[in-house]
């Protein structure tokens, strides 16, 4: 599905859950539980997933038709992966609600998903991550891998060449992006020229620099998060301008997490950088009838997990105490977009790169099936023939 | 050694589970079927049908060897044992099954995607390793018809290890293992009456 614009803010078929007596509304207060970070690495990207989730409350509160009055129940985790289990029961514990909207990294969504299991709560996770998980207590409503690096590589090969260099942070979105990234370059007939990791929040990148001023990639997948990220396109600005290979035309950055949110803290070392999301802020113009955009495709996909909730909850009786199975066994799941087997949802899956500080779209593919295990093959979206111009 | 697992395409993949009607089926079932497999349930019995099933996921608790369409051991597939009893004697019968993988009852949200890789590259493994001591036990069979060889070659005169090099280099021509380069040059012996065989490398 595409991410619904703002202009529209009733969930589909909201109206079942909506309890009428002589023109007086009753409207179900359903508490939902919050589980972002609001400061350490990846601040910025909790901060985005944030807002989309906190404005989707606000829009469904101020539409009388939605039928529900959403009520945040907020924890911080304040960037420490040891209090998100905690903080997770405690909202599943103290609190009515079953439904937490939150996490940023895998392994803080791995660590909740116990938490979850035990209390029969669901996480609802916004954010781009490495695939080879269904957890039946998780809803995945950003990009894993085939709608994200299989079309960004197979977009890559024919424009920039199939050797690459790799590198990311030292947790399983890093290394497990960069083995299907070995696995699609290999099978392509390529060649992987190095690899290396970094401790989430390193920002010495001398032998990364080192290590691609030697072999002179085609491309660099950069899987890095926070500060490491931020300081290795610094550094990789500065190489380019000392040697033109290394720049956007012959040896650009590849990212499949970059987004908005984060191209205020890199600046001009972010020019050129090509991103592979489900939405960019300049997408807007394609969504015919949206007034407002979202700032990034974190901010749309948490979002649109709300709404997808709240027109779940507004057609279940249960309402507020309905567990997730409840809500995709009930008549409104089919239209809800997400998947009954994977608990993941069909995504646009847009190509762009900075331009003047901003993402210009490439290229575009509308709505391409989730495949969390890479394990059917026809969901790999055909790739698009370069044209011409793009070809440097 | 390094193990690169190739994940080959599980998506349309056939489990069979052999396993009464029970939560861990649908538990089970549920994580196959959003990895991409086709699952069907079975009780008591696997049926010929399951000769078909990438994938064979049994009941180690009530499990006994009349329920497969094979003998125990030779499963044509993957086997992925449900444990639920930790009884040493249930784990015995499992691995006389021929068991690759495990997943211990309960059967909750996960565990099904790791047991389905182990499993599959235990078997090829042991297939490889089956294939492989097949055909050194078939080599070791032959090593008489080496011998004979050897002392056929010799006996015109060549020395023992001129002889033995001999061999190899027919059997190097020929792409071929020395057994078979041995086998030929008897069979040519025989052919010849005992007389002749330089028609074989000249």
């Amino acid at each position: 599905m595409a991410f619904e614009p703002r202009t529209q803010p009733t969930p589909s078929g909201a109206r079942g859950g909506v309890l009428s007596f002589w023109g007086i509304t009753l409207r179900k207060r359903v508490e939902i539980g919050l589980l972002y970070s609001r400061e350490g690495n990846y601040a910025r990207i909790s901060e985005a997933c944030r807002q989309g989730a906190l404005s989707a409350i606000d829009a469904i509160n101020s539409a009388p038709e939605s039928g529900l009055e959403l009520n945040a129940i907020e924890r911080d985790p304040r960037g420490n992966i040891d209090l998100y289990q905690p903080l997770c029961t405690e909202i599943l514990r103290e609190t009515s609600a079953r439904h937490v909207v939150g996490c940023v990294t895998s392994w803080s969504r791995k660590e909740v998903i116990p938490a979850l299991e035990k209390a029969g709560g669901t996480l609802w996770y916004a954010c781009p991550y490495e695939g080879f998980e269904a957890s039946d207590s998780v809803v995945y409503t950003h990009a894993c891998p085939n709608q994200h690096l299989l079309p960004l590589l197979s977009w890559t090969f024919p424009r920039y060449g199939r050797r690459g260099y790799l590198t990311g942070s030292n947790y399983i979105w890093g290394w497990e992006m960069n083995r299907v990234a070995r696995d699609q370059i290999a099978a392509a007939g390529g060649a992987v020229l190095g690899e290396r990791y970094l401790p989430i929040g390193d920002v010495d990148v001398t032998r990364i620099i080192d290590e691609i001023r030697a072999t002179r990639p085609d491309f660099i997948l950069n899987s890095l998060i926070g500060p490491s990220s931020y300081r290795f396109l610094q550094a990789y600005a500065a190489l380019g301008r000392e040697d033109a290979h290394f720049t956007a035309a012959t040896c650009p950055v590849l990212s499949c997490n970059l987004t908005e949110c984060e191209l205020g803290e890199i600046g001009a070392a972010a020019e050129g950088l090509i991103s592979v999301g489900p939405y960019f802020n300049e997408a807007q113009a394609v969504l015919p009838g949206a007034a407002a955009s979202f700032g990034s495709s974190l901010e749309a996909a948490a979002y649109s997990a709300v709404f997808m909730l709240a027109g779940l909850l507004a057609q279940n009786q249960k309402h507020a105490s309905a567990n997730l199975g409840e809500l995709l066994a009930g008549s409104g799941a089919a239209g809800s977009g997400i998947d009954p087997e994977t608990h993941h949802v069909a995504l646009p899956v847009l190509i762009a790169q900075v331009e003047d500080g901003q993402f210009k779209v490439q290229d575009r593919w509308p709505e391409v099936a989730p495949d969390p295990y890479l394990s059917h093959r026809d969901r790999v979206p055909a790739v698009h023939r370069p044209r011409l111009s793009v070809v440097r | 050694m390094t193990r690169r697992v190739h994940l080959s395409n599980l998506g349309g993949a056939r489990a069979a589970i052999l396993h009464r009607p029970h939560a861990t089926v649908v538990a089970l079932t549920r994580q196959l079927v959003a990895i991409g497999l086709e699952v069907t349930q079975h009780w008591p019995n696997l049926g010929s049908g399951a000769l078909a099933a990438d994938f064979v996921f049994f009941d180690t608790d009530l499990g006994h060897d009349e329920q497969f369409p094979w003998k125990p051991g030779v499963a044509p597939m993957p086997l992925v044992a449900l444990i639920g009893s930790e009884a040493p004697g249930r784990i015995e019968w499992a691995l006389n099954q021929g068991a690759d993988a495990q997943l211990v009852k309960p059967v909750g949200d996960s565990g099904a995607y790791s047991a389905l890789l182990i499993a599959q590259q235990s078997f090829e493994a042991r297939r490889e390793q089956a294939a492989k001591i097949a055909d050194l036990r078939a080599r070791l069979a032959d090593r008489q018809t080496v011998v004979r060889a050897v002392v056929l070659l010799a006996a015109r005169g060549l020395g023992e290890a001129d002889a033995y090099d001999h061999l190899r280099q027919l059997a190097m021509n020929r792409r071929e293992t020395i057994e078979q380069a041995a086998h030929r040059v008897l069979a040519q012996f025989s052919q010849d009456g005992g007389r002749n065989d330089r028609s074989e490398h000249s």
